[in-house]
């Protein structure tokens, strides 16, 4: 064989490609990509993070979950449903309550805040009285005054502002502890600066790198570095998660689920939440403002079927609040599937077979919860087969969310409303007083004398069993027997994860504790 | 050169009519259609007064012809707004009890940081539909009752089916996550934009490939191929230097709409799926966010650049071949 000039240079030249391509070929591989450290821990999220790291100025899930990582709070409630009242003291070392509107917090010492600061009293001053101001949070039941009594012990007062201090024993462990610096100075707006076991490093684009906190007072965390991504798509996140391009994944449907449950190399997990999801009547007008077509249409409507929809993504229950919170046991007077009740009921309102009822319009949504198409389409039917004319408007998250609230002034449109409602605490008045206080009623417009005091009358009471008696005997068979909405069941958070990530713990309403997770 | 200018200066003309006219449509749909973009930037517990007052200082009560006029006002200065959902940071503003306006992004900055991943996405796509279908059209024009005219239709009709969804998924499943080959979720380097770049090049291949094909088999049935060969001259210096040009012409305009197909498509689906941070992606999640300004700057750039290119794609096809005058 001669070798000619011409082969030679094409022989160079295939050399030369192979050299190249061999040298490209690199970036093109998936794992030499992967740009993350082997003990970093990168989270998709359903949701984005807002701009502003205040943690009293939203009300956004996603937010919640990050503040999670980097804020510390008073107490930790791991909301089990065998316990969902169990508290676990994280910053505070232990609570007495003094009066009924007085309780005391001892702190603990030597805690740090992320950027050196030391936790004190006057931190626990500043969060409480910012975070409880009129219309800066949703989530308190209204100001309190806190007095220091040493640098480790503070006293909530609640004397000037007519409600009981106890109301803070639960939602304690909701409020993440700001430094009073940051709060004086705006600068919590501007970087979070918590006491938790990861700290905030930068934003990128739509991810949030934190590191681990050297100085966390449980130990720093295995795990270096966590990334909060938001990845919009449930898709997107489950091929993440199969592509190792998100060690956890939050909000996946039922099918995922079931998927992911039989593949190697990841795992799920199921979290009964502290959300539940609502039929909600307008009580405020015609033709719900009669409780026996209220009820009409809770015995039409049978859940069972709903929650076999919902598959992996649904937890039966019957009562007002989710099974891990504060009284969320199931109600005994609480409506059932029953045909022939419904049709009593239609008749004695005086519209026997539906006939004489106007159209109903029930709004539900799409893109957010798991289902809800699906499952308001067998509703809809199941209360047509009863008589009940029913037109199903289902809108995606934006228009939805914009019709489901009562006005200030004019009707609220629609008649029904598929609502959930999730909060991060197991107190139950943080879903109790908005959805049906006639102060709040925030979408049903439901205003009742009686419930109004029952629920008036266990917010005041400060021992913890006592309270619940009221609770289980008081407020929910008065809302079960005048059913201004309807509980169709409780949600449960699916995760994803890689199977070799082990010790985080879950909260059932979105937060990961991962200040003790490794991988193995 | 006083062809050229006259060209310009009316298609230009008409381009910025079209641009304000499809500025406007889009415009008052996204007020018409349900759905407050101050509610989900200030959060579903914020009162009806804040979302009002919000909503007043943003000048979102005024009347349409008033809000429109104030745009392209702030238009002509350049000022495409500022987002109502995304900070400067990324992150973003929506849920917040404030409007969080110093924290808001500027539009054209957002667009200006997604074009490059967009253009890199869009060039990876058409590069890969042009090595796929260059060969493969002209080979099924040259032979269009031969195998390969007839393998080229089936792989195109079998390519042109394929939802670009269904594809993308398949493409991450296999490629991503069974051979672990190519990354396919997000952007940390150039290997990102592979895998979201086939699926582009698939669906484009299709249409370049039937358009590729038909135009060579009619250029090759025009006289002046038979008379080239009579005078002597061999078919591969027709092909090369008479067919190949005079099929370009058809070539041109396809992709004019192509490419804009591209833009307003398939490119928005496969950054979503793919949570690719090109433009696609910023306008999908200001759909579902109701983010006006974001989705205002998409659309008034997108139909520029389209019109763009058709203005240039006739001067171009103007200069291959004289006799056509736009």
């Amino acid at each position: 064989m001669s070798a000619t000039r011409r082969s030679f240079l094409k022989s160079g030249l295939a050399l030369g490609g192979i050299a190249a391509t061999s040298q490209l070929s690199a970036p093109f591989v998936r794992t030499a990509l992967a740009g993350q450290s082997s003990n970093s821990v990168i989270f998709a999220s359903g949701e984005p993070l807002t701009g502003n790291w205040d943690p009293t100025s939203h009300t956004i899930l996603g937010q919640i979950n990050f503040e999670g990582y980097v804020f510390g709070r008073l107490t930790k409630t791991p909301m089990r449903p065998e316990n969902p009242s169990e508290i676990q003291y994280e910053l505070a070392t232990g609570h007495k309550v003094i009066s009924e509107n007085i309780l005391e917090w001892t702190l603990r010492q030597g805690i740090t805040f992320h950027n050196g600061k030391p936790f004190k009293a006057e931190d626990v001053k500043a969060t409480f009285e910012y975070a409880s101001q009129p219309g800066k949070s949703a989530w308190y039941p209204g100001p309190v005054d806190v007095e220091i009594v040493d640098d480790y012990t503070v006293r909530l007062n609640t004397e000037n502002h007519g409600y009981p201090a106890t109301a803070y024993i639960l939602l304690a462990s909701f409020l993440p502890i700001m430094s009073a610096e940051d709060i004086a100075d705006g600068a919590i707006s501007q970087t979070p600066n918590g006491t938790g076991p990861f700290k905030f490093v930068e934003q990128r684009g739509d991810e949030t790198i934190m590191a681990a906190f050297d100085d966390f007072h449980e130990g720093r965390p295995i795990i270096d570095e966590f990334r909060f991504a938001y990845m919009g798509d449930a898709n997107t996140r489950v091929l993440a998660l199969l592509g190792g391009e998100a060690d956890i994944i939050e909000r996946l449907e039922p099918e995922q689920h079931d998927t992911l449950a039989e593949r190697d190399g990841v795992r799920v997990k199921r979290t009964v939440s502290t959300e539940n999801k609502y039929l909600h009547f307008r009580c405020n007008k015609a033709p719900f403002d009669d409780v026996r077509l209220r009820k009409a249409v809770c015995h039409a409507i049978d859940r069972d079927l709903i929650t076999e929809i919902l598959g992996a993504a649904g937890h039966a229950s019957s009562s007002y609040v989710s099974p891990v919170k504060l009284g969320g046991s199931d109600i005994a007077n609480y409506p059932t599937y029953d045909p022939e009740e419904s049709q009593r009921l239609l008749a004695e309102a005086g519209y026997p077979r539906g006939n004489g009822l106007p159209e109903l319009e029930y709004i539900t949504s799409t893109g957010f919860y798991p289902k809800t198409k699906e499952y308001g389409e067998l509703i809809t039917a199941l209360l047509q087969e009863q008589g009940f004319n029913v037109k199903l408007t289902v809108l995606e998250t934006a228009a939805w969310l914009e019709r489901i609230y009562q006005p200030e002034s004019g009707e609220a449109p629609g008649h029904l409303v598929d609502v959930g409602w999730a909060t991060g605490s197991p107190e139950p008045d943080l879903v109790l007083r908005p959805m049906w206080h006639s102060s709040q009623s925030l979408i049903t417009g439901f205003e009742d004398a009686e419930v109004d005091a029952a629920l008036d009358a266990q917010q005041a009471e400060g021992d913890p069993a006592a309270r619940l008696k009221l609770i289980e005997e008081g407020v929910m068979p008065k809302l079960a027997d005048k059913v201004p909405s309807l509980s169709l069941f409780t949600s449960v958070l699916i995760h994803g994860m890689q199977s070799n990530l082990e010790g985080a713990y879950f909260y059932p309403n979105g937060p990961i504790d991962l200040s003790k997770a490794s991988y193995t | 050169m006083a062809f050229v200018l006259t060209f310009l200066l009316r298609r230009l003309s008409q381009g910025i009519v079209i641009v304000l006219l499809v500025g406007f449509v889009i415009f008052s749909l996204l007020r018409i259609v349900p759905g407050d973009p101050v509610r989900i930037m200030v959060g579903p517990m914020a009162t009806e007064e804040q979302v009002e007052q919000i909503a007043e200082e943003l000048g979102l009560r005024d009347p349409l012809p008033v809000q429109f006029g104030r745009y392209l006002s702030d238009l002509a200065r350049g000022d495409l707004g500022n987002s109502f959902i995304k900070a400067t940071s990324g992150a973003s503003v929506a849920g917040g009890r404030d409007d969080g306006s110093a924290a808001r992004a500027q539009v054209l900055d957002l667009i200006v940081a997604a074009i490059p991943f967009s253009a890199l996405l869009a060039g990876l796509g058409v590069l890969l539909a042009l090595i796929f279908s260059i060969p493969l059209g002209i080979a099924a024009g040259l032979y269009p009752n031969g195998w390969i005219g007839r393998a080229t239709f089936a792989i195109s009709s079998v390519f042109v089916s394929l939802p670009n969804i269904w594809l993308g998924i398949l493409l991450i499943l296999i490629i991503s996550v069974q051979l672990g080959w190519l990354p396919a979720i997000g952007y940390k380097g150039v290997a990102y934009a592979v895998l979201p770049a086939i699926v582009l090049a698939v669906e484009l291949s299709a249409v370049i490939v039937r358009a590729l094909a038909s135009s060579v088999a009619a250029t090759m049935q025009e006289n002046f191929v038979q008379a080239g060969i009579v005078r002597g001259l061999t078919m591969r210096h027709m092909i090369t230097h008479h067919v190949l040009r005079n099929s370009a012409i058809p070539m041109l305009n396809l992709f004019g709409a192509q490419l804009g197909g591209l833009l307003l498509g398939s490119l928005f689906v496969v950054e979503y799926i793919f949570n690719y941070p090109g433009l696609g992606l910023l306008t999908v999640n200001a759909v579902f966010q109701r983010d006006f300004p974001v989705i205002q700057g998409v659309a008034i750039l997108t139909t520029a650049v389209l019109v763009l290119i058709n203005i240039l794609v006739d001067l171009i096809s103007a200069g291959i071949d004289r006799r056509l005058q736009y």
